[in-house]
Parts: structure tokens; C-alpha cells; sequence
């Protein structure tokens, strides 16, 4: 496995008297499957933001591939390999789904002239629509994206974020607010991108069955700080955990 | 908000037929100094200037989402140009080209200054920032009294070349067409899709890993360019030039014709100019019957709020709307 | 040293009138993230409806309480007629805005014209004392006294009430604190008419200072505003006291040894912030 590709040391973020993230020290290993769970407001998605740039620490430092990325801006992170689906869905609502992912390879692979038709790119096109087909909406390619079903724009964030060719993928509940139907097709797909072993992959979820049967680890958040961290069986046996889940739940 | 379902049209076909309504439009125009008089003439070359000032203005406001107060100020600073250089060097051919570059360099480089200090906070910051910066301009124009001779303004000559208003009317036609051709082209390449995914939504823009606060100052930058070109064009149309290129409600005049046009596509821009000045022209004529027509500005001021309310798209969108709706029905039958 | 303390109180009493003009631009971005351009418009009917009022019935606290209760109205309007549809688009509430400006500038001048509006100090207000070489305007204390008593009211008004907390819940969520019992619509409206009223209240105050008004005092003073508040730090009052007074001294200074830099002073203080806190003095971090 070798060194860790994600490394937070001491990780903490203060609002106003609040300590969302509390002094929060990981090593994440390369292709490994995380997990962040924990009751509601105890810091996941917070944590997420210190890690992918859109909040500044108020103390300790996150390293991402050996180099530290504390003070870097977002846009940068993801240039190194980073990429992020957000809690709330993030799509660009004007455009067609292959638009919204057009634009991610787009990104990707650097292009940025200022004359040529931005469809005569063709290359970044087919990849687009090669993503699409990944998460299995090549038929909706040509809808606005603001027209998608919930699900559907769930998976197209997720397409998007494929796009990039992270090497980390951060996941902020891909299943929040869909109905059971739905929820398969996202486990499936997640379970797919594992199977393939490119991405290192954190995901944040409530459902504990989808995080039982994915993870490789799990890591237990708790009023901002780290609670627990081991693999499925030992977090489901631990006590701590479950006191501390149901207190929170309740 | 409107939801257009778009089609996935073959790229080819889809610009042919565009060209096709442009090349029309364009033949129409050119002909029409030989069946109208002067005054037509010389409203339409100001319409064609102040249309690629408008596009310019499109560029910020409806393709990369920021509003601008200032941008008569890059406007201003090529009728300045102009007027300031021939006033003191002889109006040749060449003066005049050097007068308009040096603008243009100008204008450039006070965008990208304007640019990296107001989007890095927030766009709302840009409409502030940029109106502060147009009022220090205005203000400056005037101080420099000696050689702008502030509100009243100064005149110029220009080479007699230019002088011929039939043949400036082509120069100011063409200008558009190129200028046209040069904003289609930026905005359809994929710089030009950055700035409508930041239009779109600036945090995933980043979240995709473009250099956001870069593309908004390329577009700022390209904005202000054209803006500048399309000054030093009205300069010459006009030999005289005021503090009032430079003010406020210079930079409004292009934000009604952009909104009442349609938002994000260059057409409208070109459209609403068009209405914003015959109306003007129109309604300050009925003044003259009636004193309540003094103050028009109030209509456009209603329409332009109703507009952004129920029509956002603008003309152009309400237009489309209409012959989609004639073009389903003769489907039909 | 006495030129000194004359324009000190003067750059102060100054200050004070920007900071009427603009805690409550502050307020209603800081807590609705609306940006309002149509502002100083209200500022501008302020003044009109002050200087009116004062006119005809020659009380100058008749004409304060006509300039609040114009510039209340005008916000409300503003607010309920337009404003409220477009909470949460940035965009399409800085169109808008402007739109209001634009008919409002242009409305003001059906009855009144273009020119001048005389405007004058109130008959006690207008001696001076004179303590040696020192002249102290009694017109220049009474704004600095009101100037310190509204910003006290204001900053006790945000500490004791929760309707700082309550507006920006509100405009992130308005069903939430709806489903709480708050009727948010009401909250959103009061904000508004409490902006407005403080930017009217600025109008008839500024208007003796400047000893005639017209309807493009509402965009000149609009820029004014936008200056403190970018320089102070968006949303922040206190912030905003600050950078008003800072504003206000500052062209003061300049005025009687340049006066023709005064603007450029503010412009150049703001250029300066701005490359080096972004989000202003008292702001918190960009994003
Ligand atoms: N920008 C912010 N300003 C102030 N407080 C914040 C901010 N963001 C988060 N918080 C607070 O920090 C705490 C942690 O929030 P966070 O969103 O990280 O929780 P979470 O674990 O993701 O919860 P959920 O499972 O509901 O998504 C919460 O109490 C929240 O109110
Ligand atoms: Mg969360």
C-alpha cells in the first residue's frame, strides 16, 4: 500500500464558539475505501471542506500526496487529483448533462483556446458521453440538467467527478434524498468504480448497510472529533460507537 | 426561470442555417443606404457602434454572470484616444490606427488591474468596484479640463477619408461583422464555456479546476478590448467627444439593450440596441407633443424591470418562443 | 492645531452621514446578501421629501419624520413588490435593483426637475460656538450626536434581538424558521424598511450640509456608500462606523489641502484594502 495519499494532522475549524472539526488526525491509504460516518452535524461534510479547500483550517494542516495543501486554493487541489460531489447537488443547472461533463474533461485535459468551435473537439465529446454511459445516463446526454430526476443529477455529479480521472473521490452522501428505488443504482455503481481500483474513495453516508458492504475502513466522527476508526466488523462491534450513534440519533 | 429543451442539433447544420439569417440580415443593411436618407444612415452607424459596446457588456453579463458599472469607462477611454491623439496630431490614416491601439492597450491593462481587484472577493464586488472606478474617471475627465474640456467637450478632425459618411457607414458595418465574428468565436470555444459554467455555478467551476478568478479576468479583459475598439469607433462616427462617454448611464444604456435584447447570445445585444435608440429616438420626439415624454427613461426603466422578471431571455427568447411555437404547429398540419 | 479640530469635527460629522447612508446598505447585504443599487435613490427621496416638508411646515424634526416615513415606504415597496422574488439570485437582484433606481431617478424629477433644490440648516442648529480661534458648528455636533445615538440603537437592536440570527437562517432556509413561528416575510420586509429608513434618515440630515440637492445625489452618495462598506468589510456594523468615520476624516483632511483629491483619497484607501484584507477591514475571509 505504501504511504498514505491523504494525510490530516490536527485538522480543526472553530465557527464563532463552535468546533465543527476537532483536532482530527488520519492517514487515508491509496485505492482504500473509507468511510465517514457519524450522526448528524458531527463535522463530516466540514471535514470534507477542509480537505477539498473551501474552508481554511483554524489550525493543523491536510496533506495530500506527500505535499502539504493547507493553504491551496480548491481549483489547484483538484488539478493534483482531487475530486469532489457535494452533499447538495452541484451541476451547472443551464447546460445538457453531456455539457455539464464536457466541461469536466474539459478541465481535464487542459484546452483552453480562444477560437475553435468548443465542439470540434470531438475527443473531449466522446469522453463525455463515455462517462455518461459509466453511470448509465448516455440517454439523457441532451437533457438540461436542471430538468434531471433527483437521481439523475445525483449520478450525473458523480459522472462529472469521474471525468476529472481522480485519484481521490470524495463523496458527501451520493444517496441523500433519493427514494429506495434509487439507491441500488448508486451502490451498484459505487461498487463498480471500487472493483476498478483506480480511485481512492471517501465516502460520507448514513446508510450503514451501503458503508458496511463498500468500505474498507470506517472512520467514526463525533461532535468534530475522531471518534473510532477500523475496519467494518470491529466498528460494528465497538460500543462506543454504538452509544455514541444511537445517543446521536436519538 | 425559462426550460428549454434543447436538441442535440448536427454541429454543421445548426451554424449553416445561422449563417444563413446572418448573411441576409447583413446584405439588408447594406443596402439600405441607397433607399434611406442622412439622418437613417448616420443613426445606424451609432446603433452599429454602440451594438458592439452592448456585446462587449454581453460578454460580462450574460455569458460570464458579472455586472459591470464601469464599462463605459473602457468605452470612454477609446473615444478619448481618438479625440485626445487627433487633437494634437495629425489625422491620418495611420495616427488614427496608432491612437486606437494605444486605447487599447490602456483599456487592457486597467481590466485586468480592475479585474484582479474586485473578483477575487465576489462578482457583487465587481458592480461596485467598477462604479467607483467609472465616477474617478468622469471626475478625473473633468480636472483635465485643459485637455478634454470636460462636459462640453472636444472636436476633432478626422482624415477626409472618413469624412464620407457612405463610405464610413461600410467601415462601421464591417466593424460589427468582425466584431461579431470575433465574440462569436471567443464565446463558443471552450474558453468561452468556462465562463458560462461560471456564469452557471462558480463554486463547481472550481470544483472542476478552472482558475476561475483567470477566466473572469479574460473575460473582463476581452470586455473591456472591445469595448475600447467600439469607442475609438464612435469617436470618428461622432468627431466630438464628452465626460458623458464615460458616465454611468453610458454603461446603462448597454445593460438596458443587453437585457431588453436577451441575455447570452450577441444577438440580443445587437437587437436591443437597435430598440433601446430608435425607441429613444422616438419617444424623445414625442416630447415635443407632449411634455410627459420627457421623462421615457421611466418606460424603458419598467420594461426593462418587467423583462427581468417574466422574460429573461429577453426579445430574442420571446421571439424564439413564438416561431418554435409556429414552426410546432405547421408540423402538425 | 484650531484648523485641525474644525476639520475634525467636520470629517465627523461627515462620517456620520455616510454611516446612515451606509449601515443600512451593510445590513441588508450583510444579513439578506441583497446588494442594493437602488439605495442611494432612497437616500436621495429622503432628502426631497425632508427638505419639502421642513419648507412648508418650518419644523426641521417634521421634516426628519417625513424624509423616515418616505424612505420606509419606499423600501417596503422595493421590497415587497419586487425585491422578494428574486432572494438567493445575486444576479437578477443587482438588475433589478438598478431598474428601481433608474425609474425611481427618473420619477423624482416629474414633479421636481432636474435643478437644484435649495436646502437649509434649522434656525437653532445654524449658530456656532467659538471657543479662540476654534468654530464649532452647532449643526456639525447635532449630526455627530444623532450619528453616535443610531448606531448605538442599531448595535443594540443586533445584540438583544436575534434578528441577525433569525434573517440569515431565513434566507437559507425560510421554511425551517417559518415552521419555527417567525413569520420571515415580515423579518425580510422590516429589514428593508429599517435599510431604508436609516439611508432617508442620512438624505434629510446630509441635505442642509450640502446646501442644495438634486436627483443625482442619490447615485453620487450610492458610490460613497459602496466605498465605506467594501473599505469596513461587507455586513459588518461595526466595521462600517469605522470605515464611515475613517471615509469621513479622511476627505475632510485632503479637502482643505487638495480639494480636488477628496474622492480620490477614498478611491485610493479602498484600492489599498482591497489588496490587502479583501473582504475589508471587519470582513470575515473571502468565501
Ligand atoms: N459555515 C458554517 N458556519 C457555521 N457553522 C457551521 C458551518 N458549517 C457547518 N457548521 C456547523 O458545524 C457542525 C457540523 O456540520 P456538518 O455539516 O459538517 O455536519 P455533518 O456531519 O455533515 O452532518 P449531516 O450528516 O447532517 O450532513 C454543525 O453543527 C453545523 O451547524
Ligand atoms: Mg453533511
Amino acid at each position: 500500500m505504501g504511504e498514505p495519499i491523504i494525510q490530516t494532522r490536527g485538522l480543526t475549524i472553530n465557527f464563532g464558539g463552535q468546533t465543527a472539526v476537532d483536532h482530527v488526525t488520519l492517514d487515508i491509504l491509496p485505492k482504500t475505501f473509507t468511510s465517514i460516518i457519524g450522526p448528524n452535524g458531527a463535522g463530516k461534510t466540514t471535514f470534507f471542506n477542509l480537505i477539498s479547500g473551501l474552508l481554511k483550517p483554524s489550525e493543523g494542516n491536510v496533506i495530500f500526496k506527500g505535499q502539504d495543501i493547507t493553504a491551496m486554493p480548491s481549483e489547484a487541489r483538484v488539478k493534483l487529483g482531487m475530486g469532489r460531489c457535494f452533499q447538495i447537488t452541484n451541476v451547472f443547472p443551464q447546460l445538457t448533462a453531456l455539457e455539464n461533463v464536457r466541461l469536466a474533461v474539459q478541465a481535464k485535459s487542459g484546452v483552453n483556446s480562444i477560437f475553435k468551435h468548443y465542439l470540434k473537439y470531438s475527443e473531449l465529446q466522446d469522453r463525455a458521453m463515455e462517462m455518461l454511459k459509466k453511470v448509465n445516463l448516455s440517454d439523457k446526454a441532451n437533457s438540461l440538467a436542471l430538468n434531471l430526476a433527483h437521481g439523475d443529477k445525483r449520478k450525473l455529479e458523480i459522472a462529472i467527478v469521474l471525468a476529472l480521472e481522480p485519484e481521490v473521490l470524495l463523496l458527501d452522501e451520493p444517496t441523500a434524498g433519493m427514494s429506495l428505488e434509487e439507491v441500488p443504482i448508486i451502490l451498484d455503481l459505487l461498487a463498480k468504480i471500487k472493483k476498478e481500483g483506480q480511485h481512492t474513495i471517501m465516502l460520507v453516508e448514513h446508510k450503514m448497510d451501503m458503508v458496511l458492504s463498500l468500505s474498507d475502513e470506517i472512520v467514526v466522527l463525533f461532535n468534530g472529533g475522531l471518534l473510532e476508526k477500523g475496519n467494518p466488523e470491529d466498528i460494528m462491534k465497538n460500543e462506543q460507537v454504538q452509544k455514541a450513534y444511537l445517543g446521536g440519533m436519538s | 426561470m425559462q426550460q428549454i429543451k434543447t436538441v442535440a442539433p448536427s454541429v454543421r447544420k445548426s451554424l449553416m442555417n445561422n449563417w444563413m439569417l446572418q448573411i441576409i440580415i447583413v446584405v439588408i443593411l447594406a443596402v439600405i443606404p441607397f433607399i434611406t436618407g442622412r439622418p437613417t444612415q448616420n443613426m445606424l452607424i451609432l446603433i452599429f457602434c454602440m451594438s458592439v459596446f452592448a456585446m462587449s457588456y454581453d460578454i460580462l453579463l450574460g455569458y460570464t454572470g458579472v455586472i459591470s458599472f464601469g464599462h463605459a469607462m473602457f468605452f470612454g477611454i477609446g473615444a478619448y484616444g481618438i479625440s485626445i491623439y487627433l487633437a494634437n496630431a495629425k489625422a491620418t490614416m495611420g495616427n488614427i490606427l496608432l491612437a486606437t491601439l494605444i486605447a487599447l492597450a490602456v483599456s487592457m491593462i486597467i481590466s485586468v488591474f480592475i479585474g484582479f481587484l474586485s473578483l477575487r472577493v465576489k462578482n457583487t464586488y465587481y458592480a461596485m468596484i467598477t462604479l467607483a472606478f467609472a465616477q474617478v474617471g468622469v471626475i478625473l475627465a473633468e480636472k483635465a479640463r485643459h485637455i478634454t474640456n470636460g462636459y462640453d467637450g472636444m472636436t476633432f478632425r478626422v482624415s477626409s477619408v472618413l469624412m464620407n459618411k457612405m463610405l464610413f457607414y461600410y467601415i462601421a458595418l464591417g466593424f460589427l461583422v468582425l466584431s461579431f465574428i470575433f465574440m462569436w468565436k471567443f464565446t463558443t470555444s471552450p474558453t468561452g464555456r468556462v465562463l458560462v459554467a461560471i456564469r452557471e455555478n462558480e463554486q463547481r467551476a472550481k470544483f472542476i479546476g478552472f482558475n476561475t478568478l483567470r477566466y473572469k479576468i479574460i473575460s473582463t479583459v476581452v470586455a473591456g478590448a472591445m469595448a475600447s475598439l467600439a469607442g475609438s469607433m464612435y469617436a470618428i462616427h461622432m468627431r466630438f467627444v464628452s465626460t458623458s462617454v464615460l458616465g454611468v448611464a453610458k454603461t446603462i444604456d448597454a445593460l438596458l439593450a443587453t437585457v431588453i435584447g436577451g441575455m447570452g447570445n450577441l444577438y440580443g445585444a445587437i437587437l436591443g440596441t437597435g430598440i433601446v435608440n430608435f425607441a429613444g429616438e422616438y419617444l424623445s420626439k414625442l416630447a415635443k407633443v407632449h411634455p410627459i415624454f420627457e421623462r421615457w427613461y421611466i418606460i424603458f426603466g419598467l420594461l426593462y424591470i418587467l423583462i427581468v422578471l417574466f422574460a429573461p431571455q429577453g426579445v430574442i427568447g420571446l421571439i424564439k418562443k413564438i416561431t418554435n411555437k409556429i414552426a410546432a404547429k405547421s408540423v402538425k398540419r | 492645531m484650531d484648523i485641525f479640530v474644525n476639520l475634525t469635527i467636520a470629517g465627523l460629522s461627515t462620517g456620520m452621514m455616510y454611516y446612515l447612508l451606509s449601515s443600512g446598505l451593510s445590513l441588508i447585504y450583510g444579513l439578506m446578501g441583497v446588494l442594493n443599487f437602488a439605495h442611494g435613490s432612497v437616500f436621495m427621496y429622503g432628502a426631497y421629501a425632508g427638505v419639502l416638508v421642513f419648507g412648508l411646515t418650518g419644523s426641521f424634526t417634521f421634516g426628519i419624520i417625513a424624509a423616515i416615513v418616505v424612505g420606509a415606504i419606499v423600501g417596503y415597496t422595493m421590497e415587497r413588490l419586487v425585491i422578494s422574488r428574486v432572494y438567493g439570485q445575486h444576479l437578477a437582484q443587482i438588475l433589478l435593483t438598478t431598474g428601481l433606481m433608474l425609474v425611481l431617478n427618473e420619477l423624482i424629477k416629474i414633479p421636481f426637475g432636474s435643478n437644484i433644490l435649495p436646502a437649509f440648516q434649522p434656525e437653532a442648529l445654524q449658530s456656532s460656538w467659538q471657543i479662540g480661534e476654534i468654530v464649532i458648528v452647532k449643526y456639525r455636533i447635532f449630526l455627530i450626536i444623532i450619528g453616535l445615538v443610531v448606531a448605538t440603537i442599531l448595535n443594540a437592536v443586533m445584540a438583544k434581538t436575534k434578528l441577525g440570527m433569525t434573517v440569515r437562517a431565513g434566507v437559507q432556509n425560510p421554511e425551517m424558521v417559518q415552521v419555527l413561528g417567525i413569520n420571515i416575510k415580515k423579518v425580510f420586509s422590516f429589514v428593508f424598511i429599517l435599510g431604508s429608513a436609516l439611508s432617508a434618515l442620512g438624505g434629510i440630515l446630509m441635505a442642509p450640509a450640502l446646501g442644495a440637492i438634486n436627483p443625482e445625489i442619490g447615485l453620487m452618495y450610492q458610490m460613497t456608500g459602496f466605498m465605506v462598506v467594501v473599505i469596513g468589510g461587507m455586513g459588518s456594523l461595526t466595521g462600517t462606523l469605522f470605515s464611515s468615520l475613517l471615509v469621513g476624516l479622511a476627505s475632510s483632511y485632503t479637502a482643505y489641502v487638495y480639494p480636488d483629491a477628496a474622492t480620490a483619497v477614498i478611491v485610493i484607501v479602498m484600492i489599498v484594502v482591497l489588496l490587502i484584507k479583501p473582504s475589508g477591514l471587519f470582513g470575515k475571509g473571502a468565501e
